[in-house]
């Protein structure tokens, strides 16, 4: 049961990264905060994408053999992309969950 | 008729995939007999090669397209495949007997 | 169009990517089902729906089974056509190998074996000749299952995804091989010509024109499970490649190979030919219980995966016992021999190269034995964005040209959606219709898998007719309404095959899921129906667009097509 906690915590910590590294573009920030004046804080944000890239993969060795774990990463990798990718082409606004106000650059 | 075009994409898509798998084939040849020659398993060196043969093989496949000279492609697919595998053949003579 | 570097890039990914794309679509279709081809099976012979079970005892439960195992008769007739005078009756011929296979998944166990004829080979390179026979065993009890239902999920939908099922002279191997190495060609240069590989990492506009949705759907796709479809390509061919693409050892290398077999033969102490010498049979449970012993030694504690004799009542004869992959990814058997008249362990395989780890690893990763629910879906999920990056790959070829085509009075653009159509909804409804005529015909019906293949075929034959009848649209730069048709009679199918089910076995979804717990029955019902909702939206989508007037605006689309005209 315990593997099945990592892999949940796996999962999340991908879709956070990828939904992070996704608002680093200006383009798809805008969708997110159509009527927002500044930009991202890109720095922060990349740093955070990073971040929880590297903890979702101590995530999966922590559930699986490490040979398993590198298959789990990569496939998560695919899944949250394209989630974030679907979320931005059809419900941006939800982004903004994960993206607080000081996330912004004040410019 | 034919046209021109159509006997040069022709060209390429033999030479891409033919000429590529013979040479190839060639190059698992002589690197497996090679290998057995230097004293590394056969079977080792079998796994060893198709591990690379197939990333050649898209090298040259790639590399057959984007070749400008036609000519050239083929003397190093048909002429490398040959030569690998005269020099293959003959050590794998000199080592089966 | 071969004048710069990126337009033969872009040759090369757009028309040898769509004249395979057709077989590419076939194999992701059906190497994503493939993920659970036993649930399938499951769902497609109701009598074998219970627990996956270990490898029964063999002195006990095997043995027997073994001893009434005959000749294939398929393989029969297909040996006569390679010997030398009339093969002997069946009944006399005398087990000289056999084996039993499961996984973790199997409720059922595979067995077969080959039985020794006396008869020359018409070939004489054709060396080492046996009858094959082989059976399907219930290993609760021994009993013999009938060979007449057909495992649609593990000896259909699986095999259809690296042969086509087509036999002759292998031709599916290769037809397959050669997709293998232009997806990996295409996905080469897929990059190579998109310009704007990270930009537009996340993007997806489907309110935009369809030529540039269906271009951002084909990226994504595409370059988001990269690694995916790399590795799944790459690892097809190594599976393959020393028995059928580079076989190497039985051709050119042939004598060095078989030095090398004899040598090897020696060192192993693994017994090349019979001595000739009868010898009885030990205890085979005892060697099955010391091989467990050994492997939870190494830290490995397994159940046995596969286990094969050699040289059956010889003196030579041995047996080999091989861990189920579970536990990691790699095919790691594990191997432990032991001398079958005395039990003795000959052998114990030794810790593998560098290069074996990681052909095992690659070649683990696309057969995936192991236990790993969420890998297998995410497996899923990585070929299903296969199939939908190449349908639209289809897509773009036909959008970009259509308009020209139109006016040009070509047909090229027809033809192509046609084929699309029929390797995408024509495709899925083949798979659905065969899973309807499982559960419509009965089961005692004599060659119901024969039945069960003819609607399969005959279901894609009429998708394929269906297409090309309503094609004609798009010769005139609109939309074919088979899309849309398609999709109503998938979604119809689809919900069919799940009330089918219902009716003719009890196993409905509420006691699969519920009340009597069966994942492999409940996951197949929920699938299709998953499948139905996904064609019903789609049909009344397209339903809606073809009931609009759309005015393209010029500007902006001609735009568009200058930009993602440009490799052609």
């Amino acid at each position: 049961m315990i593997e099945a906690g990592w892999l949940i915590a796996a999962v999340v910590s991908t879709m956070l990264s990828m939904g992070w590294f996704a608002l680093c573009y200006q383009s798809h920030w805008k969708q997110v905060f159509p009527g927002h004046a500044g930009g991202p804080n890109t720095f922060l944000l990349k740093l955070l994408g990073r971040g929880f890239l590297l903890l979702s993969a101590v995530c999966c060795l922590a559930a699986d053999h490490p040979s398993m774990a590198a298959l789990v990463w990569i496939m998560l990798l695919a899944v949250a992309a394209m989630t974030v990718a679907m979320l931005l082409s059809r419900r941006p606004q939800w982004l903004r969950l994960i993206c607080p106000s000081f996330f912004a650059d004040k410019g | 008729m034919i046209s021109q075009t159509a006997l040069h994409i022709t060209n390429r898509i033999i030479a891409a995939f033919l000429g590529g798998y013979a040479f190839t084939w060639g190059l698992s040849a002589l690197a497996i007999t090679t290998m057995v020659t230097l004293g590394i398993d056969f079977h080792e060196a079998e796994t060893g090669m198709t591990l690379v043969a197939f990333l050649v093989f898209l090298a040259l496949f790639l590399w057959t397209f984007a070749a400008a000279s036609m000519l050239r492609v083929w003397l190093v697919l048909a002429g490398g495949a040959a030569v690998m595998m005269l020099i293959a053949t003959m050590l794998q003579n000199s080592l089966v007997s | 169009m071969f004048n710069s570097f990126r337009m033969s890039m872009g040759w090369v990914h757009t028309w040898l990517g769509l004249v395979l794309g057709f077989v590419l679509m076939i194999c992701f279709f059906f190497g994503a089902l493939s993920v659970f081809d036993r649930e399938i099976d499951r769902w497609a012979i109701p009598d074998t729906r219970f627990e996956p079970q270990p490898m029964p005892s063999f002195d006990e439960v095997l043995k027997p089974v073994f001893d009434e195992l005959k000749p294939h008769p398929t393989d029969m007739a297909a040996t006569q056509q390679r010997v030398i005078g009339d093969l002997p009756d069946p009944d006399t011929m005398p087990l000289k190998s056999l084996y039993a296979y499961t996984t973790h998944r199997d409720p059922v166990l595979r067995i077969g074996g080959e039985f020794g004829i006396p008869n020359e080979p018409k070939d004489p390179a054709d060396d080492h000749l046996h009858v094959h026979g082989w059976a399907t065993v219930n290993p609760t009890t021994g009993e013999t299952l009938s060979d007449s239902a057909l495992k649609i999920g593990s000896d259909w939908f699986y095999p259809m995804h690296f042969n086509l099922h087509l036999r002759w002279n292998m031709l599916g191997y290769w037809i397959v091989g050669v997709a293998a190495l232009v997806l990996l060609a295409a996905l080469v240069t897929g990059v190579i010509i998109h310009r704007k590989l990270f930009r537009e990492f996340f993007t997806f506009r489907p309110w935009k024109h369809v030529l540039r949705s269906s271009l951002d759907l084909h990226n994504v796709t595409g370059v988001v499970a990269l690694p995916f479809h790399f590795f799944f390509a790459f690892t097809a061919l190594v599976i393959f490649a020393t028995n059928i693409y580079l076989p190497l050892s039985h051709t050119t290398l042939k004598p060095l190979h078989e030095q090398h077999e004899k040598l090897e033969a020696e060192r192993t102490g693994l017994p090349h030919e019979e001595s000739g010498e009868a010898a009885p049979l030990a205890s085979v449970d005892a060697m099955v219980a010391e091989a467990k012993r050994r492997w939870a030694e190494r830290d490995m504690p397994g159940e046995v995966g596969y286990l094969f004799m050699d040289h059956i009542g010889d003196e030579n004869s041995y047996v080999s016992i091989y861990r189920a992959g579970s536990d990691r990814v790699a095919l790691v058997g594990e191997g432990i021999h032991f001398k079958a008249s005395t039990g003795e362990v000959i052998r114990e395989e030794p810790p593998r190269s560098v290069v074996a780890s990681i052909d095992e690893f690659l070649t683990g990763l696309h057969l995936q034995h192991f236990e790993h629910w969420m890998l297998r879906w995410l497996y899923v999920f990585g070929g299903l964005l296969g199939a939908i990056c190449i349908a639209t790959g289809f897509i773009l070829f036909v959008e970009k040209r259509k308009a020209r085509h139109a006016k040009a009075g070509s047909q090229g653009s027809r033809i192509v959606d046609a084929m699309a159509v029929t390797t995408v909804t024509g495709m899925v409804i083949a798979a659905v219709s065969m899973l309807v005529a499982n559960r419509i015909l009965p089961a005692d019906l004599a060659g119901k898998g024969q039945w069960e293949q003819t609607v399969f075929w005959w279901a894609w034959g009429l998708a394929f007719l269906h297409a090309a009848w309503r094609s004609s649209p798009v010769a005139k730069a609109r939309v074919n309404p088979a899309w849309r048709e398609q999709s109503w009679v998938l979604a119809a199918l689809s919900l069919l095959a799940v009330v089918m089910n219902w009716v003719t076995t009890g196993d409905h979804l509420i006691k699969t899921l519920f009340t009597d717990t069966y994942w492999a029955v409940a996951g197949v019902d929920l699938s299709l129906i998953a499948t139905a909702l996904i064609a019903m939206l789609v049909a009344r989508k397209l339903g809606a667009k073809a009931t609009e007037t759309v005015k393209p605006k010029r500007g902006k689309s001609a735009q568009h097509n200058k930009q993602v005209n440009a490799y052609d």
